[in-house]
């Protein structure tokens, strides 16, 4: 079964350089595991990026050959944010202004190979 | 006068590999001027797609750390950047594999003419 402290403890591994939280979300934009630091409201922020995340995918289904989305990334005044699908679930990492998109996205996807094995089990049982 | 729009358009979409549309557009999607090569599926320069960004940069505005300015989609065979440039939006549609930091850069190469068109759209 998923032990919470362990996930929490891989999560933080994202969190180095400039990127402040990383989040663990199911299908339905809650908050499944959460790391990291601020006093932001991460569930708000996670809601939104499963929006984002479905709209997205959606659209791109619909409109781009049936393509199938693999990770978006988000630029805002203050920070930035990666969003890519691990099983059946999304992580969320967000960081601040100076991270580069590529470094954002090259953990992303480093997190979500390692995650992908073990929460498809869980996913699967 | 479109025709150099499109044409400059054009010319700049060629400095990119592999990319395949530019768009502008309104907050709501409705097209203002686009050009596309046959790679480009025809269903990605139409509102229906295009609005998607007019509503989620307005999310994504909501998260807590400031305006959205750009979102990147990373699809399979495709990849989309679009940027937030008030009043307008600005669509990149390219394959999987275009730099994606060329086609960032491209932002600034248009923002002359950006400006020139958000001119006449805040006027109406």
């Amino acid at each position: 079964m998923l032990k919470p402290r362990a996930l929490s403890d891989v999560l933080s591994q994202a969190n180095t350089g400039g990127v402040g939280s990383t989040l663990l979300l199911n299908s339905e934009g809650s908050l499944l595991a959460f790391s990291g630091f601020g006093d932001k409201d991460a569930s708000a922020a996670g809601a939104i990026a499963s929006n984002i995340w479905t709209s997205f995918q959606k659209s791109g289904q619909l409109s781009l050959d049936d393509s199938k989305l693999d990770c978006v990334l988000v630029e805002c005044k203050f920070g930035k944010i990666a969003i890519t699908k691990v099983a059946n679930l999304l992580l969320c990492l967000c960081s601040d202004e100076n991270v580069s998109f590529g470094m954002l996205k090259t953990k992303i996807t480093a997190m979500s190979s390692y995650l992908e094995e073990p929460l498809s089990q869980i996913a699967s049982s | 006068m479109t025709e150099d729009l499109k044409s400059y358009l054009n010319k700049q979409m060629a400095t990119v590999d592999n990319l395949h549309a530019i768009a502008i557009t309104d907050r709501d999607g409705v097209v203002i001027v686009k050009v596309a090569n046959q790679m480009a599926p025809d269903t990605a320069l139409r509102q229906a797609f295009l609005s998607v960004f007019g509503i989620m940069t307005e999310q994504a505005s909501k998260m807590g750390i400031g305006n959205n300015s750009k979102i990147i989609n990373f699809y399979d065979r495709f990849q989309t950047v679009q940027i937030n440039s008030h009043p307008l939006l600005l669509h990149f549609i390219a394959d999987r594999d275009a730099n994606t930091g060329l086609i960032l850069e491209l932002e600034h190469a248009l923002a002359d003419v950006l400006q020139d068109i958000s001119k006449v759209v805040t006027m109406m």
